[in-house]
């Protein structure tokens, strides 16, 4: 057996039936490995979006999931996606062809060294000498990916390594022995104790839920915690889906981009008890000062974010399930209701002074109206722009998946993700939500999309400019606007064309309903343009 | 304040890149690296020391841990360690002052390596602020090349 039949075997055996990627002579062997087995290639545009589409799929199938992509320009072009999925904590495990070994370190064509450009966007990463190691290195490289706080993993395979046999028989292996990594963290009763003693003395406890709540699959024991002991619960931009936005505890996404009043109610909180999330300056601008104020509990599977932005008062290291297991069966009193009350109440009287046009479509009517239209379980995906802060701001969640690149904050996201999540459950509805900026980051995708039947719904929120950073300029340079008009083009009516996708357009808000109702009810791959005034703004 | 961590790493390409990357990429000062292969061959050691405010060196040790290749992150305290550090250097002189270095020598159990016309090479291993103190005493004779392998600590228990 060669190392690249090797290769297939191992994602075999991890259970892999579909890999993202774009091939290249240094990776053919692979390819042809690919040719005789069962797995299905999936063959994207642009390498950048084979990352951005194993991101959706991990994100939905909660597993790790995988792309390959050439050396050199292949690999470098996947960087994006790899530094998006590292900064989310999302597990893909990326293959990349390298040149022959023996020519390493010579400068010859297409040759770039991966592994040292990637270091500080993976997890970890593997540069092949061996075809007897192929084994163990994708036995630790899924299970890296996938356990702690998750994230990507490299495997940068030389053609001479894929093309050499294996000197023995293969075996994948049972299990992995690493001295240096060892992930599995036990709840530390002593830390348990001292949480429950902190809300034991607390009047106006409050949970931040981050996106870690989501990566432990940790939603139903968040909500199963705030119920029994009545705690409200604000999340993080990557946290939006641990709770549906009409649950009477919920308050709403925090941060700059958030909700005023989710930023009231941690101002008024005298506990906050963040969960999975590395609050970064988006978040909560001054931590420090947050601290000097109210006793902070920091829940979180990775030991390094507890106190990298916050000083914690309670750090407490571990699995959200385990720990939320362990809380549950606490003796904590449960919160007084003045407290929810007093949200509710600062909840109603905060005005939004925001002011839209009425000339053309409203993107907070469009999102609310989207999010309540689509299945109960749909995926929901954002781009990065105004767009994104519109859907973070706007979107109802109900029992479905909101996802975005809230760390990288990656454009042209949410068409590849969208496509990698509706390829691993078919049967739930999927919808891009974009900018036309960064429509155009990825539309070449709409060829996989097309070609491969995928039937995602792309939606663009067209306003002929880079709106946020528009809206940056409005605020900070005297509306100097700089290099951020995208004009009339292209007609997004005959790029539908070109593909041959149903287009649906709407301009006003009094056609929105109607025109939702048609693009969601359409069976196929199709796409939606809806026209907002450039004077439209998050803030 | 300063930092001495004792680390045991997998004794692999990369490692030490990686290592090092970590600090460079969060904006951490490495003072002073010192490598070596240990008993057993796959596991090299190595001794870094830094300096930064508390929150710092916390995020050091934590980040360290949280490399895969690193098997095991000891941080020193230096009261309960021992630090060393060995340095090569040339010193200049001539046959009017060289007895007053050999003298010097003596004193400080520096060790006349090899003696020319022109210079004396030393080698001389001290605690580390003990190698500057060194450093301070021939610096009027002229330096004219200097190799330290950066501070070596272990814990004594």
């Amino acid at each position: 057996m060669t190392g690249a039949e090797a290769m297939v075997k191992c994602l075999e055996a991890e259970g892999i039936t579909r890999v993202f990627g774009y091939p290249g002579v240094a990776i053919a062997p692979f390819y042809e490995g690919l040719y005789n087995s069962s797995i299905e290639h999936v063959l994207v545009r642009q390498e950048q979006n084979a990352g951005h589409a194993a991101s959706g799929y991990a994100r939905l199938s909660r597993k790790p999931a995988v792309c390959c992509v050439t050396s050199g320009p292949g690999a470098t072009n996947l960087i994006t996606a790899l530094a998006t999925c590292y900064a989310d904590s999302i597990p893909i495990i990326a293959i990349s062809g390298q040149v022959s070994s023996e020519l390493l370190g010579r400068d010859v064509f297409q040759e770039a060294d991966m592994t040292g450009a990637t270091r500080s966007f993976v997890k970890h990463s593997y540069l092949v000498k061996d075809p007897d190691d192929l084994p163990r290195i994708f036995k630790e490289a899924f299970y890296i990916a996938s356990t702690g706080r998750k994230g990507p993993v490299l495997i940068d395979v030389p053609i001479d390594v894929q093309n050499k046999k294996l000197s023995r028989e293969f075996k994948y292996p049972d299990e992995v022995n690493m001295r240096g990594y060892k992930p599995e963290v036990k709840v530390n009763l002593q830390q348990i104790k001292k949480v429950v003693a902190a809300l034991d003395k607390a009047k106006k406890p409050l949970i931040c839920a981050g996106g870690g709540v989501i990566l432990g699959d940790g939603e139903e024991h968040i909500r199963a915690f705030c119920e029994k002991f009545n705690i409200p619960v604000v999340s993080t931009m990557m946290g939006i889906g641990v709770m549906p936005k009409k649950h009477p505890l919920y308050f709403g996404m925090l941060g700059n981009n958030g909700k005023p009043y989710a930023n009231k109610a941690v101002g008024r909180s005298d506990l906050l008890i963040i969960v999975g999330a590395r609050l970064a300056d988006r978040a909560i601008p001054k931590p420090e000062n947050l601290v000097r104020r109210v006793g902070v509990i920091h829940i979180d599977i990775d030991t390094a974010e507890i106190g990298k932005n916050m000083g914690p008062t309670i750090p407490l290291v571990g699995d959200v399930k385990d720990i939320f297991e362990a809380l549950m069966e606490q003796e904590i009193p449960v919160a007084d209701q003045s407290w929810i009350d007093e949200l509710e109440e600062v909840k109603h009287s905060t005005v939004d002074p925001r002011v839209f046009s009425d000339k053309l479509v409203n993107p907070n009517l469009l999102v609310q109206m989207l999010s309540e239209k689509m299945d109960d379980n749909a995926v929901y995906v954002a781009d990065v722009g105004q767009n994104q802060l519109w859907s973070a701001d706007n979107y109802v969640m109900k029992n479905g998946r909101f996802m975005t690149t809230g760390g990288m904050g990656t454009m042209g996201y949410s068409i590849p993700a969208a496509m990698g999540a509706k390829m691993y459950d078919p049967s739930v509805q999927a919808v891009a939500v974009c900018g036309d900026g960064s429509f155009q980051m990825s539309m070449n995708e709409l060829a996989t999309i097309r070609v491969n039947q995928v039937p995602v719904k792309v939606l663009v929120m067209k306003n002929r400019f880079l709106g946020l950073v528009r809206e940056y300029q409005y605020n900070t340079y005297d509306s100097h606007y700089s290099g951020v008009r995208l004009y009339d083009w292209p007609r997004y009516d005959k790029i539908a064309e070109a593909y041959e996708m149903p287009f649906f357009s709407c301009s006003h808000d009094a056609d929105l309903e109607k025109t939702l109702d048609e693009f969601l009810a359409c069976p196929d791959a199709c796409l939606m343009v809806c026209d907002v005034d450039s004077e439209d703004r998050v803030k | 304040m300063k930092g001495i961590f004792s680390v045991l790493v997998e004794n692999k390409e990369g490692v030490l890149s990686a290592i090092s990357g970590l600090f460079a990429r969060r904006g951490y000062n490495i003072d002073s690296l010192a490598v070596g292969e240990t008993d057993d061959r796959s596991v090299s050691s190595m001794t870094i020391v830094s300096t930064g405010d508390q929150r710092t060196i916390d995020q050091i040790e934590k980040q360290l841990n949280k490399k895969v290749d690193v098997i095991k992150v000891r941080r020193l305290d230096e009261a309960k360690s021992i630090s060393l550090e060995m340095m090569l250097v040339k010193v200049s002189c001539t046959p009017a002052n060289r007895s007053s270095l050999i003298e010097l020598c003596q004193i400080t159990g520096a060790k006349i390596m090899k003696v020319s016309p022109k210079f004396l090479l030393l080698e001389y291993h001290a605690e580390p602020e003990g190698v500057e103190d060194f450093i301070d005493l021939i610096k009027s004779y002229g330096i004219l090349d200097i190799q330290r392998t950066g501070t070596i600590s272990l814990s004594k228990t």
